[in-house]
Order: structure tokens, then C-alpha cells, then sequence
């Protein structure tokens, strides 16, 4: 902020205090022209509304700071290849990895607990190649890293965590924009299944509630939501060229509720209120579902 | 000068060949993309009794008969080079026969022929279409064993060492271990941990087919090894031959060093169909006076077979295809639910015909899944593949077992076939499952069936459960039109020790008679 900057907000702030009732909303519309609570970024490539996603909503250099050890969790769960919308793209983990080393970070790791074979999903998914392109440290899950995490939420108490993320300075989830037979939608939330080790698929039996005691625990600094291209149907793994839509889209923001919630809404049409674990999050406190009380931003690229 | 060199080139030779049956060996594992870019089956590519075995039983053509047809060419001009200075299993009786010291080792000369009555044996079963040779095939034995017993254990111990580091923690050393742990781990260990039914009793009988090199050096090879006996038929008449020159003070140091004791009678007579060409009695002979060259008598001594004991291998070879296939499997209409066979594989008498238990499809399932039948397909079947969805399912666009098959049992899919190829079906029991049995919501079978028009679909019951209210229910039901029975469902199923929903051979894609639809 510089002197004139200052001058300019402060004679702004300073009508606001005389009139009564306005100035809250006044000053969070001032705060709001640096930090959206959504960015929301169209066009091509990828990698371009990735930054610009995250640039409206502040920059990357708000989210990471120089020395940090990053974890990128994208969705790597299928052996699918991009144009099929199973697992993220790769080109927008990849320009997440350059972004987070242009911030400054010292190593960022890239990694997902896939529910078929992990080397054809790292290698199909074109994640694996691209990410480790961009510099990142791509491996495999080791079994060895799972702990037993405290969760003390209402659906699971504890569960094997991956250690990796736990230990990070900063997460940034990268989920891609699904449908899903249980959970409707699979979104950012829903993504955190792949850090869980055991015998993950019990948890369906309350999937709504687990997934927001999971992400009570994992606090990602930033969730970048992939809608370059969405799966529509036969989700979450597809493999119908058919039920892909491409919008070219990347929505980023800071809290999880919210970014599922605008995902919903925008991309699937779906209110977030019909999603249990987006109505869960709000009703406990994880975020917010109410659009109307968000600053979204959005560009064109 | 001269003293030695041979016998260090064949070394060479043999320890080359040796590193690059182990490296192709641990290549035969998934990289991820969908070829493996390795020609890993190459060994079983050259083998002239698998070749002749698939076309007497199949009348087939295999992929490699014309490398075979190298090896046979090369033996009939220079004797069994191969064996002397290739065959990995060869030179692993060399190494394990190395920690032998009786010298004389006991020497049983009219064993020797056994392995010519194993062989007529095999290619009688053959010649009446039943393929026993890959039981006994070194190449094949070797794959088979390294791929289900050895190396599972050589992995085991080595996983078990660096994670019991990693467990204790200790400042510097564990980082150490840990960086040739990752090491080993991107090297010549295996993805995950393998393992196989069986695995303990075929790695037994391998240690003791290595044992027995203690007894007697290269045991197998003198009066086992049915490709020792073909290539020995075939080296008759071998051009390259030894020769011994007026130097010869008849010392018998070369009877002593001839590993197959292919040199006997106390006079040096030489039994060519015998000799490895190791050549160590042309390098050790004191005199020099022994050679090896395209001159000389031509004459070695003949194989002694006795006439009734080829008689009875014959006979004994045909008699066993019929006692073999006096099973219930043999009859029109018996289908066992286990016998999931890979995808791509033929119908199973062709199958059958084909299949030499070499273990390649086995060590390459990127899941583990394939796994050695015991009497699943009959004793005839016995260790050819089968799936067992609970240890590994069949990844859907997974087609490297095709891929390494050397005799074509299962065929090459492209990953469009094998993505239409069923091998099975999945089957609800709708007692255990969740949804059915106790009203607990649970998609896990749905969302990880592979096909792109999912073949399990849920469908929405209203239920009254014992407590609360009325809710809808997702149950899970399995569309057999479009099921391919790779048996995802069954690995994920939350049921784990008898999963609610598990795969059956009936509507494999092979068999036209194993169906259940009307118009399949």
C-alpha cells in the first residue's frame, strides 16, 4: 500500500465512519479489491486461469511463503487419461507446482492415494509427467506413512492419515469437479479421501459427516477446483468421452465449504445445501455455503 | 597364457546371459503406460522345447519359433553351447554346484538317459495334445519359480530390513537406509510386496532342484533336463568337435573336471550329445594335448538308450493325457465358479493346450491377482493362471499378461478388446451385503466399476429401517450385459472376509458354452 493508497482509504474509511450502519460493508468492499473470497478464472490454457484464479483471490505469493514445504493433492484416483475428466489435469497441477516454486517454496510434493493401480493412474493421468516437469517431488504413497490421527469428529474418531500432509507447511488441494454416486458430487472435500489410509471405502456409510471430519483436520491453505473439463455422469472414474464437459474453468478460494458450494452451483447447477457434506460444513462452522455473503471474482483470460 | 581363458569367457558369457535373464525378469512388471517396451519373455522366445511342445499339443505356431529355430540350427553345428554357456538355470547349478567339494562327485552314468525318456515322455503327452512340458522346462521352471517364490521372498526380507530401520529411527543411519531403500525400490525390487498361493511348495521344489547340485554338480542338467535331451539329440553329429591329440598320458584330470561328466570309461572316450563345451578339459588338460575343432573323426559315442525303456516313455506319455483328463472338468458343462481365467485367454482345451506355467502373466499382474491353480482346472491345469479377485482384481485397461505370453494361451488384446473381454461375472449375495442386509448406505462395488457404462447401477428403494424413519436406499445391482468380471468389486467390497459381491467364471467372452444369456 503506498502513501497515496493510503490517503485514498483512509478519507473512504473516514466518510464511512460518519455514516452510521454502511462502514462494515463499505470497508470489507475496499478489502474485498485485493482479497475475493472466490476467484473464478475462464479461458486457456490452463495454466493461465490457474494464475489468474489464484491471482484474483489474492496471488500466490498470500498463500505461500519462501522455505515452505508444499503439498499439492490433486485427484489421481483413476486410470483415466485427461480428456476423461477422471483425475485432475495435469497442466493445472503443474502450473500450480511453478507457481508455488515462483513463491518461493523449497519442495513441493505431489501425491494421491488412487483406488486402482497407483502407476498407471500417476502415469495415464499425465500427472505424474507433468508435475514432475514442473519440478515437484511426484511419488507413490508409502504405507509406512499412515498414522493413526485423532479426528474426534462425529463420524470418525481417528483414522490413518498420510503423514506427508500433516507434516507440510501449506496444502493446496486440487480437486477436479465430478459427479459421484454417493456424494452426488465430488468436489474439494471429497478429495481428502485420498490422504486416508485403511479401509477407506467404510466410510461411505457416512459419507456426508466424515468427509467434514476430515477436512476439519486438513486446513488446505488454498483449494484450486479444476473445471477445465467436468465429468457430468458415470462418475467418479467415467470413461465416457460423452458425460465430459469443458469449461475451461478453475475456481480457487480459501474456504471449503464455500468452494464446493460455488462449485455446485455454477458448474453442476446443483445448490450446495443439497450437498450433505457442503450443508454439514456450513452448519458446523468449516465455512460458509452462503453465496450471497461471498466476494466472488471473476476473469477472463 | 592359455591356461584359463576359455573357462573365464564362458564365465563371461554365462554371467552376461545370467544378468540379462534377471534384468529382463524384473522388467516384467508394470511401468504404468500400456506396453512394457522389453521383449521379457525373449528366454522363452528361444526355447526349442516349448516350441516343439505347442506345436505338437496346439498345432501352433508360437511367437518365437523362429528364435527356437536359432537355438536348434546353433546346437545341431556346435553341440549344447547352450547349455554350457547360456541356459541361467545352467549357470545356476554352477554356482550352487561350486559350494560342492566331493571331488570325484558320485557319477551315475546310466542316469544319464532319464532325461531322454522325461523328453519323449513330454512330447509323447504332447503329440496327444497335452501340454506337460512347461512343468519341467528349465526356462519355464526358472521363470515360474523366481516369479512366484523367490522373489516374493528376496523382496520380503529386504522390505522387512529397511522397515525395521525405518521403524527405529535412528539418527543418520535410518536416512541412510532409507536412500538405498528407494534405491533398491526403483531398481530390482518389485512395486509392491508379491504374493502367490503356493509359493512355499514351488520354491521348495526349486531349492531342491538347486540342492541336489551338492549331491551331484549340475544334477538337473546330466539327468533331468528334458531341453538338456533335445538339445543332446539334436548334437548328434555336431560339427565342432573334441579331439584328442598322441600328447594324452591318459591322467583322467579331464574326466574329473567335466562338469557333466560327458567324458568317461576311464579313457577319455567323449560323449558329445553330453558336452556343454565348457571347454575347461581343453584349458586344464596338463599335456594341451585336447582340442576343439571343426576336423576329426566325426564319431561320438552313441546316446545308450535301451529300446524297452523309450517304448515305455512313449507309452507312459500317451497313457497320461487320458488319465489327466478323467476329471470332472473335462466334461461338457463343468465349470468351476474359481477358474477365472486372464483376459484374452483361449478356450480352456486350447488354453490348455498352449499353457507352460511359466509364470510370466503371474509375475506381470499389476494387481497380484493371477495366481497358479492346484486342481481348480484339473491336475492337467496345474499352476496355469487364474484370477483371484480378493488378492487382485483385473484392471480394466490392463493388457500386459497377453503380452508376455510366450505360447499364445493368452492372446494379445489391444486395450480396446480387453476392455470388452469378459472373464467373468459379478454375483450380489444380497445376504451380507450392506444396503440389502442391514439397510447401511454403501456404493463402494458402484463406484469403482470400470466400465464406462457402469455394469453395477443403483437403484433407489424406499426402506423402513428397524429405528427412525423411512429413508431411500441406494442398493447396488449388476448389469451382466455389460459386467466384464474383473472383479474390482469383490477387492473393494467392505464385506472383506467373504465379499458381499464376488466374481464367477460364468459369461467369460472364451467359452461359448460357460453363458448365461440367451444371446450372449
Amino acid at each position: 500500500m503506498n502513501r497515496r493508497d493510503f490517503l485514498k482509504k483512509t478519507c473512504i474509511a473516514g466518510i464511512g465512519i460518519s455514516i452510521p450502519g454502511t462502514f462494515s460493508s463499505l470497508v470489507g468492499s475496499l478489502y474485498a479489491s485485493q482479497y475475493a473470497d472466490i476467484g473464478v478464472a475462464r479461458g486457456t490454457p490452463p495454466e493461465a486461469i490457474t494464475k489468474a484464479a489464484i491471482d484474483a483471490i489474492g496471488g500466490i505469493h498470500r498463500f505461500i511463503s519462501r522455505g515452505d514445504i508444499v503439498v499439492v493433492k490433486p485427484n489421481i484416483g483413476w486410470d483415466r487419461t485427461p480428456e476423461m475428466a477422471a483425475d485432475t489435469n495435469p497442466e493445472v497441477v503443474a502450473a500450480l507446482v511453478k507457481l508455488c516454486y515462483d513463491a518461493g517454496a523449497k519442495k513441493v510434493k505431489v501425491f494421491d492415494n488412487p483406488c486402482v493401480d497407483p502407476r498407471r493412474s500417476y502415469k495415464q493421468s499425465g500427472i505424474a509427467d507433468a508435475a514432475s516437469a514442473a519440478g515437484a517431488e511426484v511419488s507413490f504413497m508409502d504405507e509406512r506413512k499412515f498414522k493413526d490421527v485423532r479426528i474426534d469428529g462425529r463420524a470418525l474418531k481417528k483414522w490413518p492419515l498420510y503423514t506427508d500432509i500433516l507434516e507440510a507447511d501449506k496444502v493446496i488441494n486440487v480437486p477436479i469437479a465430478k459427479v459421484h454416486g454417493l456424494s452426488t458430487l465430488t468436489l474439494g472435500m471429497k478429495n481428502w479421501m485420498g490422504i486416508m489410509g485403511g479401509w477407506r471405502g467404510r466410510i461411505h456409510q457416512n459419507l456426508h459427516q466424515s468427509l467434514v471430519d476430515i477436512s476439519q483436520v486438513i486446513r488446505p491453505t488454498l483449494i484450486v477446483l479444476d473445471a477445465v473439463r467436468i465429468l457430468t455422469g458415470h462418475g467418479p472414474q467415467g470413461g465416457n468421452l460423452s458425460d465430459v464437459k469443458t469449461l475451461n474453468t478453475v475456481i480457487a478460494g480459501t474456504d471449503q465449504v464455500a468452494v464446493d458450494a460455488y462449485g455446485a452451483e455454477t458448474l453442476f447447477y446443483i445448490k450446495g445445501s443439497r450437498l450433505g457434506f457442503v450443508r454439514i460444513g456450513h452448519e458446523t462452522g468449516l465455512g460458509t455455503m452462503d453465496l450471497s455473503q461471498l466476494i466472488i471474482k471473476k476473469v477472463d483470460v | 597364457m592359455k591356461k584359463h581363458t576359455i573357462r573365464t569367457l564362458r564365465r563371461l558369457s554365462q554371467g552376461i546371459f545370467l544378468l540379462l535373464f534377471l534384468f529382463l525378469f524384473i522388467q516384467t512388471e508394470s511401468n504404468g503406460l500400456d506396453e512394457l517396451g522389453c521383449p521379457v519373455r525373449i528366454f522363452l522366445d528361444f526355447d526349442p522345447l516349448i516350441a516343439i511342445s505347442t506345436l505338437l499339443s496346439a498345432h501352433a505356431i508360437v511367437a518365437g519359433f523362429f528364435f527356437s529355430l536359432i537355438i536348434i540350427v546353433l546346437t545341431a553345428l556346435l553341440g549344447r553351447v547352450f547349455c554350457g554357456w547360456v541356459c541361467p538355470l545352467g549357470t545356476l547349478h554352477n554356482a550352487v554346484g561350486y559350494f560342492n567339494k566331493r571331488r570325484p562327485t558320485p557319477i551315475h552314468r546310466s542316469w544319464h538317459t532319464l532325461k531322454y525318456y522325461i523328453l519323449f515322455f513330454v512330447l509323447a503327452s504332447s503329440l496327444f495334445t497335452a501340454q506337460v512340458a512347461g512343468i519341467i522346462d528349465p526356462i519355464s521352471l526358472l521363470i515360474r519359480s523366481l516369479s512366484l517364490s523367490v522373489y516374493p521372498l528376496v523382496n520380503y526380507l529386504t522390505r522387512a530390513f529397511f522397515d525395521t530401520i525405518y521403524a527405529l529411527q535412528i539418527p543418520v543411519i535410518t536416512d541412510g537406509s532409507e536412500w538405498v531403500y528407494s534405491l533398491l525400490k526403483s531398481t530390482v525390487l518389485s512395486f509392491g510386496q508379491p504374493y502367490f498361493l503356493q509359493g512355499i511348495f514351488i520354491g521348495t521344489l526349486f531349492f531342491l532342484i538347486l540342492a541336489l547340485n551338492l549331491y551331484e554338480r549340475r544334477f538337473w542338467c546330466r539327468y533331468l533336463c528334458p531341453l538338456g535331451a533335445l538339445l543332446g539329440i539334436l548334437s548328434r553329429f555336431p560339427l565342432l568337435k573334441r579331439s584328442v591329440s598322441e600328447g594324452c598320458t591318459s591322467c583322467g584330470i579331464c574326466e574329473k573336471v567335466c562338469p557333466n561328466s560327458a567324458i568317461t570309461d576311464g579313457d577319455g572316450t567323449w560323449r558329445g550329445p553330453e558336452c556343454l563345451y565348457c571347454m575347461d578339459c581343453d584349458d586344464l588338460c596338463p599335456e594341451g594335448a585336447i582340442s576343439f575343432g571343426w576336423k576329426g573323426r566325426g564319431e561320438g559315442v552313441p546316446i545308450d538308450l535301451a529300446r524297452r525303456n523309450v517304448f515305455v516313455s512313449l507309452i507312459s506319455g500317451v497313457a497320461a493325457v487320458p488319465l489327466l483328463r478323467i476329471v470332472p472338468q473335462s466334461r461338457g458343462g463343468w465349470f468351476h465358479p474359481a477358474l477365472i481365467r486372464p483376459p484374452g485367454a483361449l478356450d480352456e482345451g486350447e488354453f490348455l493346450k498352449r499353457c507352460v506355467r511359466c509364470g510370466e502373466c503371474m509375475k506381470v499382474c499389476i494387481t497380484n491377482g493371477l495366481q497358479p491353480t492346484l486342481f481348480e482346472a484339473g491336475l492337467e491345469g496345474l499352476w496355469t493362471p487364474r484370477l483371484v479377485p480378493k488378492i487382485g482384481y483385473c484392471e480394466f485397461r490392463c493388457t500386459l499378461c497377453g503380452q508376455v505370453c510366450p505360447t499364445g494361451a493368452i492372446e494379445e488384446l489391444t486395450v480396446r478388446e480387453k476392455e470388452e473381454t469378459r472373464i467373468g461375472m459379478a454375483v450380489i449375495d444380497t445376504s451380507r451385503c450392506l444396503p440389502y442386509a442391514y439397510d447401511i448406505p454403501c456404493i463402494v462395488c458402484e463406484e469403482v466399476c470400470p466400465t464406462p457404462e457402469k455394469a453395477i447401477w443403483l437403484e433407489m428403494v424406499k426402506v423402513q429401517p428397524r429405528e427412525g424413519n423411512e429413508t431411500i436406499l441406494k442398493l447396488p445391482r449388476v448389469d451382466i450385459e455389460r459386467c466384464v468380471g474383473c472383479g474390482i468389486c469383490e477387492a473393494h467390497c467392505p464385506v472383506q472376509a467373504r465379499p458381499a459381491i464376488y466374481v464367477i467364471s460364468t459369461n467369460e467372452s472364451r467359452s461359448d458354452a460357460n453363458q448365461l444369456l440367451l444371446n450372449p
